[in-house]
């Protein structure tokens, strides 16, 4: 690089090759610079040549073309290659007990007596424990704390914990499992979550006075944004369907287990793949009634979440309270069958889905009702009733949305989080809709959607700050990639093409425990000694996702070293930062920031030494790889140790701590908060199957999945995320579903009727990453594991009909269940032969010309919003005719929210709506 | 309720049990309706072998039994007495990665990482007897492993890159030995 001036020469002092003024081990060795940097990784704005076609951002000074962006293997990689990782029944403390759950084999039924005796005189026996030992309640969400370590009173569903025992060994406790004798009063149970909805002498749970009705209602949302009224007069096509969603379970490959021990200190510490740790450690100081830092909470490896391990488990308060009996530490593993008794999986759904258009293509209304049964606890279900409604609000413009939800418990295994929470049914319906809209309209589907799009640095019509979008591009390039007009509504019968798009929060904007005005999301703490070794503590829960690996990117990028000199402390609360957890996708996001912020600290800490040392101009310095130099004139410049030592010279380790908050967001009206994230992930699918018409098997053939995460920090894990998601997804729509028979009983708990793809099922996945540049993301980065889930229900149900000619409304689309639609159709159109059935075809009216020219334009409009920073606001409502610039609500008052229904709607609800007929118990004065 | 593990058969007490563990030979007292798996985790310390369901569904309890895979919650130990086992914990040399090892990290093959040790040890037999195997083959060998996580792309990708890493006889590196340079890169100028 050629010098300028002279005004860096020689001050201080100049690294000469084989000259070092002092020879420290690691100072340079006999090499007189480190590896070049990878100009191909710096961006434009900095003189790279990585290209910017979104931006620059924030951060772009701070990347040292080191590991960001690079396709990078999982830190923990090698344990889990080599066996040494270890998951939660692999932590074997000396003389541990086996405990087993004695478990309810009723729907619903009252707890007359347990009889523990016979159980204890079997040698071996240690340890019994029972509702009696833990009377305090505890739940994810501290507004819906509805759950008992162990049945007090009532057992809600078949599964339900009634008693623990533990044993020397497991045979044992097995046997001890079956002398344990508890007497029943069985009580009438429900099953169909439309008998939650009606008033019941024994409402599974009893929230006093803020019970609605004696109705097993858990939690109901009314809300309405825009012209509603105007729906029906502005539409020219109109969609409505009745979805039925199976529950379906996350089938982590990892039973849940757990190890509890109290040390001689009296401290517990709980070894447990946890996605959420923080919210365990809650939980066990209420059950266990000790204050939290009595307990130290140890994530182990998490053999797969996915939702299904964010909650405070029973089992876990179980083995808490048996290891404190017994003085031992206590082990506990479920078999599979236990996996599907504590559940927390998507809830099973009723969804009606009306969708409307207008002369002009646009989107004039979405009105969504959607019933969920919530089985025999709260678990999440009060953010799940949100979700269902307002993660569909974007990524349109829309001129009206109504939503009604209700969750309801029923007897059965509690339903909670599951990837792509709560979103992923209702995205389903809306996505097949806007094809069915296409179809009325004879238009193209994609060409619909990319007319309707909200642009860039806008706000849905729930007021949902929204920044970055590639919604725009992921269309593109699918449509371009997989080629969509060559194909759709032109393949032979048995073959189609189908779309569907996704919008998924990229973190929580609120925290549940918390003001997030006032504590951080995130916290990050790190540490740097003589080794120059970067130590970095975070409570972020690695559950395979990579969150430690893009930690330890962060941290490595802004620091200029390798990976191999960072090492993630992240598994256990006493030292790791409190940390929210693995869910809603929040750790890229957050916890990247809260790094990237720490080594920032560190990183001005090394540029002071340096400056110190060299006496070179602080703002020309530059960090490439282990080395700190100048970049007019590289040979001014010290290695990263020499920095390092200066800098803790009279002070030793250098520490850090860097914290990440949401900024202020959001309206204020009830739930307002429900959906806010400070980021959104976009993501558009084409999929492609074949239909054997005459068995009504479908086999995806081939997906073009493009996903928006805002900046692939490390492309590997982003594309392995979105090819298992796929997985996930495709499971659900083909053939995942928990079947629950006539009585209620669930029929196939275990992975050979649960039918989770194998390889042969799978299609082969095209990852494509689309890369917004998010301005508040880490380097701009935004989720990449919940969203990409999304698109492929809707896209394969598309690609179905574009085969066969008929709509499903139930997942998942078994053979059978297709071959009774295929034969109906044929039997309505009079057609004998399944192979003579014709498949859709499409004609463009003149709409698909005026929907061309409004992409085009918007696209136009969408480039320049984003690469211009001071652009003006722009709210939803603006495709309407409302004044962009100011929110809708202010301008004209048919678009006010409401949240309270009117007595006419009340006269004739959809069905969740049939929710809002009863009234809470201390509005009826009668408790 | 179905129990899936019924330990609960009278056992004729310890009956002594050899077998070959990683090449190591193991003598144990073990009962005579024990499972292999059993054995493994909690007599023969190979807590690398996991447990995913116990009836034969996931394939996390893969183990070779004389070099053939087999689901180890499935086998009686009596039916791999005298035989050599191979767990995962035995496909490495020392700190040399097997190059499956290697490639399933490099690749994306493994991210919760449950399923992994099953899949390893699956694909290293499918290797050892077929070094350069088509796609179908591998995705044929591994038709009996769940894997929740990866949707298998990248685990196919992995056996591919391992395949063309043994193929060239080439090997892994040990992430153990010395540096010679304690900051290895290259020269500016
Ligand atoms: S544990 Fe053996 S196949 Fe699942
Ligand atoms: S990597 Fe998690 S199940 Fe395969």
């Amino acid at each position: 690089m050629a010098k300028e001036g002279n005004e860096d020469e020689m001050v201080g002092y100049r690294q000469q090759p084989g000259k070092l003024p002092f020879a420290k081990p690691g100072s340079g060795g006999k090499e007189r610079f480190s590896r070049p940097t990878d100009e191909g990784l710096i961006p434009e704005s900095q003189g790279g040549e990585l290209a910017q076609p979104w931006g620059s951002h924030r951060h772009d000074n701070l990347v040292s073309g080191q590991v960001i962006g690079k396709p990078t293997a999982l830190v923990d990689g090698r344990w889990k290659v080599t066996g040494q990782a270890q998951y939660g029944d692999d932590i074997r403390l000396p003389g541990e007990l086996i405990a087993r759950i004695i478990r309810s084999p009723h729907h619903y039924a009252r707890v007359l007596s347990i009889d523990c005796s016979k159980a204890f005189e079997l040698p071996g026996v240690v340890a019994i424990a029972t509702g009696a030992d833990a009377a305090n309640k505890f739940g994810v969400l501290p507004v819906t704390k509805d759950e008992h370590a162990m049945a007090v009173d009532k057992v809600r569903h078949v599964g339900d914990l009634v008693a623990c025992v533990a044993a020397e060994d497991e045979a044992t406790a097995r046997e001890a499992e079956r002398l344990i004798e508890v007497e029943y009063e069985i009580l009438d149970s429900i099953h169909d979550m439309r008998d939650g909805l009606k008033n019941n002498e024994y409402p599974i749970h009893d929230r006093g006075k803020y019970h609605i009705g004696n109705t097993n209602v858990q939690k109901r949302v009314f809300q309405e944004f825009g012209d509603v009224d105007g729906i029906k007069t502005n539409a020219i096509a109109s969609h409505k369907e009745n979805w039925l969603f199976a529950g379906v379970n996350h089938a982590a490959t990892e039973p849940h287990a757990v190890v509890a021990h109290w040390d001689p200190s009296g401290r517990l510490t709980l070894y447990t793949p946890q996605q959420v740790p923080h919210y365990v450690h809650r939980a066990l100081a209420d059950v266990l009634e000790i204050p939290m830092h009595q307990i130290n909470v140890h994530r182990t490896f998490v053999g797969g979440g996915f939702g299904g391990k964010s909650d405070p488990f029973p089992h876990e308060m179980c083995s808490a309270i048996l290891a404190r009996k017994s003085g031992r530490p206590v082990r506990i593993t479920f078999d599979r069958e236990e996996v599907y008794w504590i559940n927390r999986g998507r809830h099973p759904s009723r969804i009606e889905m009306n969708l409307h258009a207008d002369d002009k293509g646009r989107i004039c209304g979405i009105e969504t009702d959607a019933l969920i049964d919530g089985g025999g606890f709260a678990s999440f279900g009060h953010v799940t009733t949100y979700y269902n409604g307002v993660l569909h609000t974007a990524p349109y413009e829309i001129e009206a949305f109504h939503y009604t939800g209700a969750r309801v418990w029923t007897n059965k295994p509690a339903s909670g989080a599951m990837r792509g929470h709560g979103a992923v049914n209702s995205r389903c319906a809306v996505e097949t809709g806007l094809d069915d809209l296409a179809e009325q309209l004879s238009v193209d589907p994609i060409d619909l959607r990319l007319a309707n799009l909200l642009p860039p640095h806008s706000a849905t019509i729930t007021g949902f700050r929204v920044t970055s979008i590639g919604m725009r591009e992921c269309l593109e390039r699918v449509k371009e990639e997989s080629c969509w007009d060559e194909k759709f509504r032109k393949m032979p019968l048995g073959k189609g093409i189908g779309i569907g798009c996704g919008f998924f929060i990229s973190g929580s904007g609120l925290p549940i425990h918390w003001d997030p005005n006032k504590f951080p999301h995130a916290t990050v703490h790190l540490k740097i000694d003589m080794d120059g070794g970067v130590t970095v503590h975070t409570g972020a829960a690695e559950i395979g996702q990579g969150s430690d690996t893009v930690v330890a990117q962060s941290v490595a990028e802004v620091l200029g070293l390798p990976l191999d000199m960072i090492r993630i402390r992240s598994r256990e609360s006493d030292t790791a930062p409190v940390d929210l957890g693995s869910y809603s996708s929040r750790v890229t996001f957050m916890n990247a920031n809260a790094a990237i912020s720490a080594a920032m600290q560190i990183r001005d800490e090394l540029l002071d030494a340096t400056v110190e040392i060299t006496g070179a101009d602080r703002e020309k310095l530059v960090i490439g790889d282990r080395r700190i130099f100048a970049k007019n004139d590289p040979a001014v410049g010290v290695s990263y140790l020499e920095a390092l030592h200066k800098a803790q010279e009279d002070r030793g380790a250098l520490v850090a701590s860097g914290a990440y908050r949401t900024p202020p967001m959001g309206r204020v009206h009830k739930g307002a908060a429900a959906g806010l994230a400070p980021a959104y992930s976009f993501s558009a699918y084409v999929a492609e199957v074949s239909v054997d018409v005459e068995t009504g098997q479908t086999k995806v053939d081939k997906v073009w999945a493009a996903h928006d995460c805002g900046k692939a920090l490390n492309p590997l894990a982003v594309k392995g995320q979105i090819i298992g998601s796929c997985h996930m997804g495709m499971g659900q729509v083909l053939s995942e579903e928990m079947r629950y028979g006539r009585n209620g009983h669930l029929m196939n708990p275990d992975l050979l009727d649960y039918k989770i793809p194998s390889v042969h099922e799978m299609p082969e996945i095209i990852p494509i990453i689309v890369e917004s540049n998010d301005p508040e993301g880490p380097f701009g980065a935004k989720e990449a594991g919940e969203g990409p889930l999304l698109p492929i229900l809707p896209a394969v149900c598309n690609a179905v009909y574009d085969a066969v000619g008929v709509r499903t409304a139930e997942l998942p689309i078994t053979p059978d269940r297709l071959l009774r639609l295929i034969e109906r159709k044929c039997k309505t159109e009079g057609i004998d032969d399944q192979l003579d059935l014709q498949s859709p075809r499409l004609a463009h009216s003149e709409l698909q010309a005026v929907l061309a020219a409004r992409a085009e334009e918007h696209s136009k409009r969408d480039l320049e919003r984003r690469m211009n920073d001071d652009r003006e606001p722009y709210h939803n409502g603006a495709l309407f005719g409302l004044d962009p610039t100011t929110p809708p609500d202010e301008v004209d008052e048919r678009w006010a929210v409401n949240v309270i229904p009117s007595d006419d709607y009340l006269a004739e609800p959809r069905l969740a709506g049939n929710a809002w007929k009863h009234t809470e118990r201390r509005h009826r004065g009668d408790s | 309720m179905v129990q899936h593990r019924l330990p609960m058969l009278p056992s004729a007490g310890d009956v002594p049990w050899v077998a070959s563990v990683n090449g190591v030979e193991k003598q144990l007292n073990i009962e005579n309706n024990a499972i292999l798996l059993d054995v493994l985790r909690d007599q023969a310390g190979s807590l690398g072998t996991k447990r995913g369901c116990d009836m034969g569904t996931c394939g996390c309890c893969s183990v070779l039994v004389n070099g053939e895979p087999r689901l180890s919650c499935l086998t009686l130990a009596a039916e791999a007495e005298d035989c050599e086992i191979t767990t995962v914990e035995g496909l490495a040399e020392g700190h040399h990665l097997h190059p499956i090892q290697a490639m399933f990290t490099e690749c994306g093959g493994s991210q919760c990482g449950f399923c992994t040790p099953g899949f390893l040890v699956v694909t290293s037999a499918l290797l050892e007897e077929n070094p350069s195997p088509s796609d179908e083959e591998i995705k044929c060998a591994i038709e009996g492993n769940l894997c929740r996580c990866t949707g298998y792309q990248q685990i196919v990708d992995s056996v591919r890159a391992a395949s063309e890493i043994l193929t060239s006889g080439e090997s892994v590196a040990d992430s153990t030995s010395p540096k010679s340079d304690p900051h290895p890169g290259f020269s500016r100028e």
